[in-house]
């Protein structure tokens, strides 16, 4: 592929008269903007459409209170007031700032770390990146009863192992101190292939000679890491710190809604459960796009802190 | 900017009713027809909701459709009313129905109903879907609550017909009896939701209590009976002898078949589970065990056909309903009392129904003359609560439960709260 | 990464190690990728552990698929031609096929055009743009479920193959990530290009594309399980049953009150097979070094 672009081709443009160099530098400019806009115009229209407008529609919604049936009255910001005062969202809201606190490190060094291990070549190798991977295939229903299965009280996989240990299983996902940290294993265990996958594709991209000339020098597996492969994740690592801590926050509905409802207790009602509770089980579509709103400025908040820190994901200093 | 927002909103929604064609067959979403599978048990639902329609259509000028909406009390129907396209007729569940009322959603079926027919409907159970003089939704069968046990089981741990229980301290006895002998314990819901409250009300009920006043203005969730009730469930998961996560995915024929469990609250609707997946499993059935000096009671559920008021065409729809389940003719009550104790083992929801189910040999085997005779009587309906409500109980319950909270303290939090609500509460009576 | 380190590369090539050293460097690797595969070996097995009671459970009879042993004592398939003949289970395979794959080229098409307009060309409002698409990535989804419905009911979608493709194609996701991938290409390749006179459109088709394959096969898979996994959407888009997607299938097995845990099982092992099969085929390409330095 190198062969198809010779470097060694005509003079660079710089050479030709000044004068000239400035028409044809916003000639050049104008073409690459027009190119850009013809590049972007399909996924620009289809997210404005589909995801911008639902958005906005949902933000507006929250200064409405609705019925549920079409009925909208304009409440200003009752709802955010409401927010204030609500104990059960502030417990949430809590709730998943710890979940995120264990959740997004978890589902990072877990991807990468398995990412790393399955990068090389070996035997059956292919087939251990599918078991890895495989988990985030099947069906929430499914993965939902089968952790249920496992984990069912004393005559369950799992605490049938430990009594053979001689240890007393608590119950993992009916007691309100262990479920949600039962849920964040569950989860962890089904998205960690999904990470690795992405940590994959990121390491992949970094040039073997950087390796080949490590490891001729000498570098232990540690060093290399440290000095060649830490500094190329870099784009893949911002990306997956990013969208892990909003795919943690904003998703994950259906396995609560399936694996336990939000209990016991209210143990594992999330922000997001919560949300989904108010607009679906209670029909209060306007508190929940209150709700919705206010997650979107955590994030945004917490998404313009780490393009501050990394100048806009490029990590340059120029472009 | 609110205008520009309401005027947005409304230019989607609002002229949803009127936009979406006026022509086409009214459409009853439901979760039996068109048959999701080819088990005849299912088949068979599908067929009397299939015949109904079709002898209507055949009668009326007006055409109706089914459409089968699974999991119907979900997503799916919340968001079809959210952007204004309800469907036309559907089934609604006891729990929800407050909602719908204060929304004005649902026709009032009254004026399509004879006094006779309006009569003929159990009162207990008719009460929920009723607002003064106004009839709300049609029940289609009712589905009371009992304790099943497992007579293997039982043998097993050395016990017989004469040891079940009729009251609290015999059911925890024997609860305690059975999983010493390494059978399994007795099963409630744990999982919070709308179902836990459902099965849970009846023994707070027993002992006299109540969530609401009987106006309906204050909270008389604060009572011993309140108390007793919590504490009961809150013994059951301390002293081991009920499960902190429902056995088998909340399967009670897979639990009874591989000894997860030994005895469980649930409904009549278990038959004929068990009838479909373990014929030959050798179950019984007991009314709920009473407290000292209470009162038998169990909760009686079961769906109901509502028609849309903001749907296409409510008179119409309105009439299916009335035609289809409160038709006082021979064909009507007959149809009603199939749809119970032919295509399902429930309690046919009117009188004269249950008489011809009696006729039509609903009732021969013993499990369902238990229900008949000794668990249906006592029962009440699932009471409508609108949300806030559900949680205050949902709390207390939960707490107790599985959170080692203490009742009484639970009791009083959750009247509280159910007072602070009613102060803002405008709407039917609860 | 950063561009200005990719471009500076200790372009040495050292000579080959001297056999003996070479026999060592040999054998180090191998008691490595023993290690290797002892290590993700016995992680692998956990990790599966829980799938492999769902496999061998749906070779059991319904009055054993709940019991505790692993193996079933009288295996049969019976659940699996249940799935297939009492319940159009082909057809619900197809139509998530349909939705998934066209979904699937569709997206990795318009997305990488957005992401190398978005990485490589200079255009005012560049980085604006780009934070407003990334900013659509913050939904929550059930808030934003039933406006899009209404969007969508308005757009006279509903019920149809267009109103469960459609939407799904949209999704700042993969920009994002196609975004930070183009980053990383060294400029030369593309001034080089520019000055052999090729347009944007044949730079991104002749280099950019070709530079894709492992991300897009990474992708690929991504979008594929995404909308082949999808329930919520079609749950509120469709009323069609010829439009029901294969999660819906499986929860034609749950009645009001029970679930024939036996055909969901067997439903679900079904419905997984497809994506894994792709997962496997394209995971030897998401790990192949496409990228050389390009220096050489």
């Amino acid at each position: 592929m190198t062969g198809a672009i010779d470097t060694a081709g005509p003079a660079p443009a710089t050479h030709k008269r000044p004068g000239r160099s400035r028409a044809a530098a916003s000639d050049l400019a104008k073409r690459e903007r027009r190119a850009a806009y013809l590049f972007l115009s399909p996924n620009l229209i289809g997210l404005t459409v589909f995801v911008a407008v639902p958005m906005l529609l949902s933000i507006v919604l929250a200064f409405f209170s609705v019925d549920g049936f079409g009925g909208y009255t304009f409440v200003g910001t009752a709802n955010f007031e409401r927010m204030v005062g609500d104990p059960q969202f502030i417990d949430s809201l809590g709730r998943t700032m710890i979940y995120l606190f264990v959740l997004v490190p978890g589902l990072f060094l877990s991807g990468l770390g398995l990412a790393l291990l399955v990068r090389s070549q070996f035997p059956l190798v292919g087939l251990f990146r599918t078991a890895l991977f495989a988990p985030n295939v099947v069906s929430l229903v499914v993965v939902a009863l089968i952790w249920n299965f496992l984990l069912t009280d004393d005559v369950g996989f799992v605490a049938k192992l430990l009594g053979r240990l001689g240890i007393t299983a608590p119950s993992w996902l009916g007691d309100p101190s262990y479920a949600l940290g039962t849920v964040m294993v569950i989860t962890i265990w089904f998205s960690m292939g999904y990470y690795m996958l992405i940590f994959l594709a990121g390491l992949q991209d970094i040039p073997r000679e950087f390796y080949e000339v490590a490891s001729i020098d000498g570098a232990g597996p540690w060093q290399t890491f440290r000095n060649v492969t830490w500094p190329m994740l870099k784009p893949t690592s911002f990306f997956i710190l990013l969208t892990s801590t909003i795919a943690v926050m904003t998703g994950g509905l259906e396995m609560l809604v399936i694996l336990t409802s939000g209990g016991p207790a209210n143990s594992t009602t999330l922000i997001v459960y919560y949300v989904y509770q108010q607009a679906f089980v209670y029909g209060e579509f306007g508190y929940a796009s209150a709700i919705g709103s206010i997650m979107v400025l955590i994030l945004l908040a917490w998404s313009a802190l780490l393009f501050a820190l990394t100048r806009g994901g490029r990590f340059t200093h120029a472009d | 900017m609110a205008l520009a927002g309401a005027a947005a909103a409304a230019s989607l929604s609002g002229c949803g009713s009127s936009s979406a064609a006026a022509e086409g067959p009214l459409q009853f979403w439901n979760f039996y027809a068109p048959p999701p599978s080819d088990d005849p048990a299912t088949v068979a639902r599908a067929q009397w909701m299939q015949a109904t329609v079709d002898q209507w259509n055949a009668e009326n000028s007006e055409q109706i459709e089914l459409v089968f909406a699974p999991v119907l009390g979900s997503e799916k129907l919340s968001t079809a009313f959210a952007a204004g396209t309800g469907p036309d007729i559907f089934l609604i569940s006891p729990g929800d129905i407050i909602r719908y009322i204060n929304g004005d959603v649902l026709v009032d079926l009254e004026p399509y109903l004879s006094q006779e027919a309006i009569d003929d409907f159990f009162p207990d159970n008719m009460a929920t879907r009723v607002v003064g003089d106004q009839v709300f939704a049609l029940p289609m069968e009712i589905e009371p609550l009992a304790l099943y046990y497992s007579r293997p089981a039982f043998e097993q741990a050395g016990l017989s017909e004469g040891d079940i229980p009729a009251t609290w301290d015999e059911l925890l006895d024997i609860a305690d009896k059975l999983v010493s002998a390494g059978q399994g314990g007795w099963v409630v819901p744990t999982t919070q939701g709308y179902y836990q409250n459902f099965v849970w009300y009846p023994w707070m009920w027993q002992g006299g209590g109540r969530v609401m006043s009987d106006d309906g203005t204050s909270a008389a969730f604060d009572s011993q009976a309140t108390i007793d009730a919590l504490t009961l469930w809150k013994s059951g998961v301390e002293l081991g002898l009920t499960p902190r996560v429902e056995p088998a995915g909340d399967d009670i024929v897979s639990s009874f078949v591989e000894g997860y469990a030994s005895m469980w609250q649930s409904g009549i609707w278990s038959i004929s589970d068990f009838q479909r997946k373990a014929p030959d499993f050798d179950l019984g059935v007991f009314p709920l065990p009473v407290p000292p000096g209470g009162e038998p009671a169990t909760s009686l559920g079961g769906w109901a056909f509502a028609a849309n008021a903001m749907g296409r065409n409510p008179d119409a729809a309105a009439r299916f309903c009335a035609w289809a389940l409160g038709s006082t003719d021979d064909a009507g009550i007959t149809r009603v009392a199939e749809w119970c104790v032919q295509t399902k083992t429930d309690i046919p929801p009117r009188q004269s129904a249950l008489d011809r189910a009696n006729e039509m040999g609903g009732f021969d085997t013993e499990l369902m003359r238990t229900f008949r005779d000794d668990i249906f009587p006592s029962g009440r309906g699932e009471p409508r609560f609108p949300p806030v409500i559900y949680k205050a109980v949902s709390d207390a319950i939960q707490s107790c439960q599985l959170a080692g909270g203490d009742a009484a303290d639970q009791a009083a939090t959750g009247a509280q709260a159910i007072d602070a609500y009613l102060q803002t509460y405008e709407g039917a009576q609860l | 990464m950063p561009t200005d380190t990719a471009t500076a590369p200790p372009a040495r090539h050292a000579p080959a190690p001297p056999t003996g050293q070479r026999r060592f460097l040999v054998r180090r690797s191998h008691r490595k990728k023993a290690a290797l595969f002892t290590v993700v070996g016995i992680i692998a097995i956990i990790t599966a552990f829980p799938l492999l009671w769902m496999i061998t459970s749906s070779f059991k009879g319904p009055d054993e698929v709940l019991s505790t042993d692993i193996l079933p004592s009288a295996p049969t398939v019976d659940n699996f031609d249940y799935v297939f003949t009492s319940v159009p289970f082909t057809r619900y395979l197809f139509n998530s096929f349909i939705i998934s794959v066209t979904v699937t080229v569709v997206a990795l098409f318009f997305h990488s055009m957005a992401a190398y307009a978005l990485a490589r060309l200079k255009f005012r409002g560049r980085d604006t743009i780009f934070i407003a698409v990334f900013s659509t990535l913050l939904v929550t989804a059930p808030v934003v479920l039933v406006p899009l419905f209404l969007v969508v009911h308005r757009l006279g979608l509903l019920n149809s193959y267009a109103g469960l493709i459609i939407p799904a194609i949209f999704s700042a996701f993969g920009i994002f990530l196609l975004r930070q991938f183009y980053l990383t290409i060294p400029a030369e390749l593309e001034e080089a290009a520019i000055l052999d006179g090729c347009g944007y459109w044949m730079i991104y088709r002749k280099i950019i594309l070709p530079m894709s394959k492992s991300i897009f096969a990474a992708l690929a898979v991504l979008f594929f399980l995404a909308n082949w996994n999808s329930f919520l959407w079609p749950l509120v888009a469709t009323t069609d049953q010829d439009l029901q997607v294969v999660q819906l299938g499986i929860v034609s097995f749950f009645e009001e009150h029970s679930a024939d845990w036996n055909y969901v099982l067997a439903a679900a092992f079904v419905a997984a097979i497809p994506t894994l099969i792709i997962f496997g085929f394209f995971q030897r390409k998401i790990v192949e070094s496409v990228k050389t330095s390009g220096m050489k």
